[in-house]
């Protein structure tokens, strides 16, 4: 990076706020993906005229720019390519605001998700959208790639619960989007900028919705003997008529993996588990557990456990969230698959999860949001060791073009970013893409702004389009998926 | 003169495109706010849309996209409209899966086919916007029309989950696609939402279904003033209860929540009973869904409150009525005007007490009808038959509310006759950025051939 670029950082955020040595920028060159690259500086913005500054700065001189938040993504939406800068909204984590009156509550970017909720329940209040990473991933970053999380399935995802957005624009302009009212006249540019992925804006203050804490809540833990009947139940649940909190499912490789991290009581035994939420009026609460319990037991459940006090319902939950961090202890690598298929295709589709791991002679791990098709195959192998690198990729691109023939998609909630940025021509036109990039230049015109993510340069769309098996469009050789 | 006039002949050029006999000169029924459209054309696939759009971009003719032609007087007198492209051949449900809860319907189709096909397999789409037997999927989706289901389900926002349409310049582009949760690629499904045509021509949407509640039951709550209402509502926003539906009325509104006949003459007032007597009673409705187990404890809290019950027949009648009651308002008085608001819902008291007090300023009789907590309230100004306003007593009127809203809190006049709409800016104010809007539609309209002049951008 440039001295004088340096300098004028620092004069802008302090010299505290600036990191430059090739030790300190070697924490920014990863997120919790695959992707790594060392960026050329860190700077970390306290205040919205901060990030006006250093954007205007990165615009005159034409430098690329990389919004960040806690790093916790899982596409490269945060990492940024040679030579540019971070910018890390980290320092930004004030809650401006709780306006329990309006149901809303005023935060900047830096602000960890759960810190809302913690922030809110005296109030009776929770922020909804809670994605894995809840306790470290912050509500910027949740913005920029629109996250979900277990409970997304009855209530939305980020962008049901975000009404406004302060946003830098790449030039330095700062513009609100929305405000604190359900919705506002004119375009919705508040919701059609979530999900962005840091290439329209830097968002420097968010107003998120904040629900109701529920009634009652209560947790039950279906457990199978064959995958399969728990693929059927999840079908069978959704078509029951009711929509739980909640509806997640752990494969058996996984219900062990989890035990011997931390001991959430799922039976070792067995050949998948499904955890179901429910939660709302009491009354309601208690006939869909019973409800549930029996579609569970009808489609062969082995048991039905229902979580006897809070302290043993967190405890199931412990297991699923922190299943990711389960499969680190095992395995040195692993590679996190984000498909969605249609709901009915979940048994089909983890049939086919499981040929392609016998086929490999690759662990591939189930653990994912089942009520929304949202699959989250983790493919387990050694880096160190070539053949299965290049197998996990291969099984990989299987999954993927598996997701797209039934009409699925390549990403239900860890964003394009980087990692997937070459399979979007199997998802859209060429025509579709175009479209997007003219409405990204209207944010974002030369691409300052997080640059090389998302949609892929148009020219090469049709030279990166090789061999995904039964996909409309396909990755080259060499192309990572 | 039209660009229409000076370019040759664009019936035959259409005519090309989508077939001689769909392609009309355009008679009076189609007016948009006073202006006619030369031609209309009915294409009858996504790609005749764009074929027209691009055509049309080329001539530098303006377009308006018509679905069943509910809200066309919604915004601003264009200036110019060349050609009318009707969406009614754009028909059918391309795909249902009952099992994924997942339906993928062409722009053309009313909503009311729609929901009746959902039902047939105990689905719906919790969504009751007005008129949707004429409406069609892709004037509600553009309108981003709403009704009483929103407070529990959202705005059809919330569960669109996939977009087809066709730019002003002729290329078929799409978002999202046939799953529930999908980040691939930018939202276009929030950004076509509520921009009333302005920026392509809707295709195709898909939507996410649910299931339908088996039975539904509606409390009436009736109180003596606006404060002991919004006392309840808070009640209600702090308790444990669900409800799907939270309508607040005015007194005036129950004048309104019924069939009306055609009026005889423009201003005609009927309330039903003497202006002098009239009721001073707020409403709230209240409407719940569950087994017979939840219902009696909605029963057993609303005990105090609840001063009538509706369910089956009476209560899907009540309900049609409050999705209409701007268009019974305005079968009623054709001179009316009726606002839509965004408010921060601490706002709710202020704003309904502020359509009371500006409309008795201004010669006019007030109704507040909308969800008590979204703050999607809609606010109606009747004129006194005795004493028709001037075009400048409505923009007098509309700048007197504006002034009382609350912080964060916007108006957009819907309705109101087309004389008064050169006297004051129909759309109001918005917190999001003017700015960044027009650089949106200028991205992919860039000759501004979509609906000019109508719309905020």
């Amino acid at each position: 990076m440039e001295a004088s670029v340096l300098r004028q950082l620092k004069k802008i955020a302090g010299n505290g706020a600036v990191l430059d040595r090739p030790e300190e920028l070697m924490m920014y060159e990863y997120d919790a993906g695959v992707d790594k690259s060392r960026p050329g500086a860190v700077v970390f913005a306290q205040n919205t005229r901060q990030v006006s500054e250093i954007m205007r700065l990165a615009w005159q001189k034409k430098i690329p720019v990389v919004p960040r938040g806690a790093g916790t993504g899982l596409s490269g939406g945060a990492i940024a390519r040679k030579e540019a800068i971070v910018l890390s909204l980290a320092r930004m984590n004030k809650i401006l605001e709780i306006d329990v009156a309006n149901q809303r509550a005023v935060v900047q970017p830096g602000v960890v998700n759960l810190e809302v909720s913690n922030a809110t329940a005296k109030y009776g209040y929770f922020y909804a959208p809670d994605p894995s990473s809840q306790k470290a991933c912050t509500i910027g970053g949740n913005v920029s790639e629109n996250s979900g999380g277990p409970h997304t399935l009855a209530l939305g995802v980020t962008v049901n619960h975000v009404t406004g957005l302060e946003v830098v624009l790449p030039e330095g302009r700062v513009i609100r989007l929305g405000g604190k009212a359900q919705d506002s006249t004119g375009l919705d540019l508040t919701g059609f900028f979530v999900g962005s992925e840091g290439t329209m804006g830097v968002v420097t203050e968010i107003t998120v919705k904040l629900t109701r804490l529920p009634e009652h809540v209560t947790t039950l833990l279906g457990i199978y003997n064959t995958i399969e009947d728990a693929a059927n139940t999840v079908v069978a649940i959704t078509q029951s008529g009711i929509t739980p909190a909640a509806l997640e499912m752990l494969d058996g490789w996984m219900v062990r993996c989890v035990e011997a991290n931390v001991h959430a009581g799922y039976p070792e035994d067995a050949a998948a588990v499904l955890l179901i939420e429910l939660e709302g009026m009491r009354e309601a609460v208690e006939e869909q557990a019973e409800a549930v319990s029996a579609v569970c037991m009808q489609q062969k459940a082995r048991e039905v456990r229902r979580a006897r006090d809070e302290k043993q319902r967190q405890l199931l939950w412990l297991g699923r969230k922190t299943a990711f961090g389960a499969v680190g202890r095992v395995s040195p690598s692993y590679y996190t698959q984000d498909g969605v298929i249609p709901r009915t295709k979940v048994p089909y589709t983890l049939a086919e999860i499981e040929r392609i791991s016998k086929h490999y002679g690759l662990i591939i791990g189930n653990v994912f949001h089942a009520g929304d098709g949202n699959l989250h195959p983790l493919i387990l192998f050694d880096a160190r060791d070539p053949v299965q690198k290049e197998n996990s990729k291969k099984a990989a691109k299987e999954i993927m073009a598996c997701c797209l023939n039934f009409g699925g998609s390549i990403t239900g909630e860890h964003g394009v970013g980087m990692e997937k940025m070459n399979l979007m021509p199997a998802m859209f036109t060429e025509d579709d893409l175009e479209i997007m990039v003219r409405l990204r230049n209207a944010f974002n015109p030369e691409s300052i702004l997080n640059p090389q993510k998302m949609i892929p340069d148009l020219r090469y769309c049709r030279e990166i389009t090789g061999p995904l098996p039964k996909a409309k469009v396909e990755p080259a050789p060499g192309v990572r998926v | 003169m039209s660009a229409l006039a000076e370019t040759g002949s664009p019936a035959r050029e259409l005519s090309a495109i989508v077939g001689e006999q769909n392609v009309a000169a355009s008679d009076s029924s189609v007016a948009i706010n006073g202006a006619f459209p030369a031609l209309t054309v009915f294409p009858g696939s996504a790609e005749e849309v764009a074929a027209v759009l691009a055509f049309a971009n080329t001539r530098g003719l303006v377009v308006a996209p018509a679905g069943g032609f509910t809200k066309q007087d919604i915004g601003g007198i264009p200036e110019q409209v060349d050609i009318l492209l009707r969406t009614e051949r754009l028909g059918g449900i391309q795909k249902y899966d009952p099992g994924d809860l997942t339906v993928s319907v062409s722009a053309g189709t009313p909503f009311a086919e729609v929901q009746r096909t959902l039902g047939e397999h105990h689905q719906w789409l919790p969504y009751d916007a007005a008129n949707l037997e004429r409406a069609t999927v892709g004037g509600c989706v553009a309108t981003a029309a709403s009704g009483p289901l929103r407070h529990a389900f959202g705005g059809l926002r919330d569960f669109c989950i996939g977009v087809q349409f066709a730019t002003a310049d002729g290329k078929m582009g799409k978002g999202g696609g046939m799953v529930v949760k999908n980040v691939a690629g930018y939202d276009l499904m929030k950004l076509m939402t509520g921009s009333y045509g302005t920026l392509a021509v809707i295709t195709r949407a898909n939507f996410k279904v649910f299931p339908r509640p088996r039975q539904t039951r509606t409390f009436l709550c009736n109180f003596a003033s606006l404060d002991e209402t919004l006392r309840f509502r808070a009640k209600i926003l702090a308790s444990p209860l669900q409800p799907i539906c939270l309508e607040i009325l005015s007194p005036r509104t129950q004048d309104y929540l019924n069939d009306p006949q055609p009026a005889r003459d423009p201003d005609d007032y009927a309330p039903a009973q003497p202006v002098s007597l009239a009721s001073k009673i707020w409403q709230i409705a209240l409407r719940a869904t569950g087994s017979d187990t939840i219902l009696a404890r909605y029963k057993r809290e609303l005990a105090g409150d609840a001063s009538r019950e509706l369910d089956g027949a009476a209560e899907e009648q009540f309900w049609r009525r409050i999705s209409q009651f701007e268009y019974t308002i305005l079968t009623r008085h054709q001179n009316a005007m009726v606002l839509y608001t965004h408010l921060p819902i601490s706002g709710v008291g202020t704003v309904a007490q502020a359509v009371e007090r500006i409309a008795s300023d201004y010669n006019f009789i007030p109704a507040v009808l909308g969800r008590a907590a979204t703050g999607n309230l809609i606010a109606a100004f009747m004129p006194l038959s005795v004493d028709p306003p001037s075009a400048m007593q409505y923009a007098n009127c509309v700048s007197a509310f504006r002034g009382l809203l609350p912080t964060g809190a916007a108006a957009e006049v819907a309705h109101c006759p087309k004389e008064a709409k050169p006297h004051f800016d129909v759309w109001g104010t918005t917190p999001t950025d003017i700015t960044m809007m027009k650089a949106v539609k200028k991205a992919i309209d860039p000759n501004n051939i979509l609906n000019r002049g109508r719309f905020i951008v």
